[in-house]
């Protein structure tokens, strides 16, 4: 039996340009740190919710986004659940978030915070 | 026998009335530091104002309500607004206006009010809602204390 050699078709995430250029100005505000690491964590009233760090080096099994200069990188649990995602930034006076809009989310909470798949 | 059971039993109500009057004593004393600590007042948080004091220009302010809905029943909702009601309470530090009206405010006596940072997310939320009870994970909805 040949194993097969996994080719990822396309870029697990799509960062739109206004978390980019979020991302780009918080990584030069730490510019010991390389990137943002994404992961889910369960918790929440619909079973998971996102986190985000920052992250100095790759670990073992993280998926690495690389886009218009900045680098991501994506937790191996959280890979199979943000496949497809696009990662945005919303910028008001009450509040600034990053969203994820998941093509592959079944139910969201009221506030958006936490997910199910 | 006879007489030192009764000086048994006097010594014994004797300390119960004692531990009554102080149990009381306290209880009022309790109260009392609670209501003067401003049961129905919000307080603002440092990191509040400062937040406020930037986004606030002339006049606007940071309206605050409860509303039916989100997940635990009731959720809060942040707004700015420059018009005043007639039912609105004004809660001010350090030039920062939050604005509750009186409907609100009855759900949310003695709440904090803070600006939330977070790498994911920054905003306000209230926090420490003393009439609030099993809330939803974001902080966004909650429950009445009944």
């Amino acid at each position: 039996v040949s194993r097969k050699r996994i080719i990822p078709q396309r870029a697990p995430i799509i960062v739109t340009s206004a978390a980019v250029s979020k991302i780009k100005s918080l990584l030069q505000q730490q510019p010991d740190m390389v990137a943002l690491k994404i992961s889910v964590k369960t918790r929440g009233c619909n079973g998971l919710s996102y986190t985000l760090d920052y992250a100095k080096e790759k670990a073992k099994f993280d998926e690495e986004v690389v886009q218009d200069g900045i680098r991501i990188f994506i937790d191996s649990k959280a890979q199979l659940t943000l496949l497809g995602t696009e990662m945005d930034y919303m910028e008001d006076k009450l509040k600034s978030e990053f969203i994820f809009n998941n093509p592959n989310v079944k139910g969201i909470c009221g506030c958006g915070e936490s997910f199910s798949v | 026998a006879t007489a030192k059971y009764l000086s048994f039993s006097k010594y014994r109500t004797w300390t119960y009335s004692q531990w009554r009057t102080i149990t009381s004593a306290h209880k009022e004393r309790e109260s009392e530091a609670l209501g003067s600590k401003g049961k129905d007042e919000i307080t603002l948080t440092d990191d509040c104002i400062k937040r406020l004091n930037e986004i606030t220009t002339d006049g606007t302010f940071l309206r605050l309500m409860v509303e039916g809905g989100g997940c635990s029943g009731f959720q809060y909702k942040f707004d700015m607004d420059s018009k005043l009601e007639e039912d609105d309470r004004i809660f001010e530090k350090d030039g920062a206006r939050v604005v509750v009206d009186s409907a609100s405010l009855e759900f949310i006596k003695g709440s904090v009010i803070d600006f939330h940072k977070e790498l994911i997310r920054q905003s306000f939320i209230v926090k420490d809602n003393p009439k609030a009870e099993q809330g939803c994970s974001c902080g966004s909805s909650f429950n009445i204390k009944l």
